[in-house]
């Protein structure tokens, strides 16, 4: 009896587990977002009086993003010369947010002070949108995940004995 | 000299760094496709990987797009913060490194709004000789400071004999106001001077003479205002600092006091006696420095 209740258990643990990775994922495209929106305004407000160059900018932001943070040091080695290019690593990106993401550090600081505004309040929308989305499915399908994916694997780990 | 090695190819860093001595180097001149030229000790040579040659055929060439590179890692990938001073021509980088640029003007109307294509950039390199205005200074000092006029063709070193000056002058505890519009004398970088101006300098760096001198004079209460490359647009500041009883020490490109007094817009000047003084320089490598006063031109 106790061998099955521990199978149970474990299908259940291994269901949740799941769940909780699906909902991590969700949330760590959202904290990423998140991060690249604050660069973004931060690279608005700094253009409009300081005009500093963007790795001086991504230097002094920080975010509670790891990916992003490393994308950021890419950018500064790349913007000091140290790297012929500031390509950056997919990781758990969804291909929309990935590909945007290339789109801006493959483009950021490449037009002047007006077309590079513009630039940015184009990037700034978009990534805004995507936020959004990202946290309405991160806050609405993450807490789902984990309780199908512990309902999930009890009914597996039930039909099994 | 890091600044530098950050603007050039590897291969030109590295033959630099363990070939040349940075301090007679003046310029790296880099063109679109072609060999890569640099001003050493106030010869022009071309650069291979033994160190300098006369011979373009062994010398490094520069890829098809290495200006638009080199203003790329001249503004840290960040064009929109050089617009403006790549319509006047240059990029100021930090330690007091200007790149000339050359490009193709996008104009609207008669405005120049943009320079694309670049064809060529030019890499100025900042040298401080301390002391080399001392006895223009002792000189100045003597005869009561007075509006004077640096006189030197280019590449002679009036941009380091006014910042030696500078610092002498400041060090002499008067109050100095430093007009570095493209950022080459003081090389101004988070706020501090990079290249020592001396401690009693006000520094206003990137505005245009005319404006810097209308704030300097209104603000700083001046005793000497220095400035680099003398135009006939800033005779009127230099008129109106001399009203205040304010000294102009400023540089203008010519190779001597016969060639000044042919260019039109400074002939009135010189006739008009606004300037006191005059320092001449003479060409590289020889650098000899002369002192005239008014009344000898």
């Amino acid at each position: 009896m106790s061998t099955h209740i521990l199978i149970v258990f474990i299908c259940a643990a291994v269901g949740a587990f799941a769940g909780y990775t699906v909902m991590r994922t969700y949330k760590r495209n959202f904290v990423y977002l998140d991060g690249v929106c604050k660069i973004v305004d931060e690279l608005k407000r700094n253009i409009s009086y300081r005009r500093d160059s963007v790795a001086t900018v991504l230097q002094n932001t920080k975010t509670d993003s790891s990916l992003l943070n490393k994308h950021i040091e890419k950018y500064i080695e790349f913007a000091h010369g140290k790297t012929d290019g500031p390509e950056i690593d997919k990781m758990f990106l969804p291909e929309e947010t990935y590909r945007k993401s290339s789109e801006f550090f493959g483009s950021i600081g490449k037009a002047d002070g007006n077309s590079q505004t513009d630039q940015l309040k184009m990037f700034g929308d978009a990534f805004v949108k995507m936020r959004g989305e990202a946290e309405t499915k991160y806050l609405k399908f993450g807490a789902v995940a984990v309780k199908l994916g512990f309902l999930f694997g009890l009914g597996i780990g039930v039909l099994t004995l | 000299m890091e600044e530098l090695y950050r603007l050039i190819s590897d291969n030109c860093a590295s033959v630099i760094r363990s070939r040349l001595s940075t301090d007679k180097l003046c310029e790296v001149r880099i063109y679109n496709g072609a060999p890569i030229r640099v001003c050493y000790d106030g010869t022009y040579y071309f650069l291979c990987k033994t160190g300098l040659t006369k011979d373009a055929s062994s010398a490094f060439t520069a890829g098809p797009r290495e200006a638009e590179e080199t203003v790329m890692r001249a503004c840290e990938h960040s064009l929109y913060t050089v617009t403006d001073t790549i319509k006047r021509g240059y990029i100021a980088v930090k330690g007091g490194i200007r790149v000339g640029v050359c490009g193709v003007g996008v104009m609207t109307g008669a405005a120049l709004v943009a320079v694309k294509d670049f064809t060529s950039v030019n890499i100025r390199l900042p040298h401080e000789v301390k002391g080399c205005a001392d006895a223009a200074v002792a000189k100045l000092l003597s005869r009561g400071l007075g509006n004077t006029l640096v006189i030197s063709p280019p590449g002679a070193g009036k941009t380091t004999f006014i910042r030696d000056l500078c610092r002498n002058l400041s060090q002499r505890n008067h109050n100095v106001l430093l007009c570095d519009e493209k950022h080459e004398i003081a090389s101004v970088s988070n706020g501090i001077p990079m290249l020592d101006v001396g401690p009693c300098t006000d520094v206003i760096s990137g505005t245009d003479k005319q404006k810097a001198f209308e704030i300097g004079i209104a603000n700083m209460r001046p005793d000497v205002i220095i400035a680099d490359e003398l135009f006939s647009a800033d005779i009127p500041g230099v008129r109106r600092a001399a009203t205040c009883g304010i000294a102009v020490i400023a540089t203008v490109h010519a190779k001597n006091r016969s060639e000044l007094r042919s260019k039109p817009d400074f002939k009135e000047v010189t006739e008009q006696g606004l300037f006191k003084n005059y320092i001449e320089i003479s060409d590289a490598p020889y650098r000899s420095v002369s002192f005239y006063e008014s009344a000898d031109l």
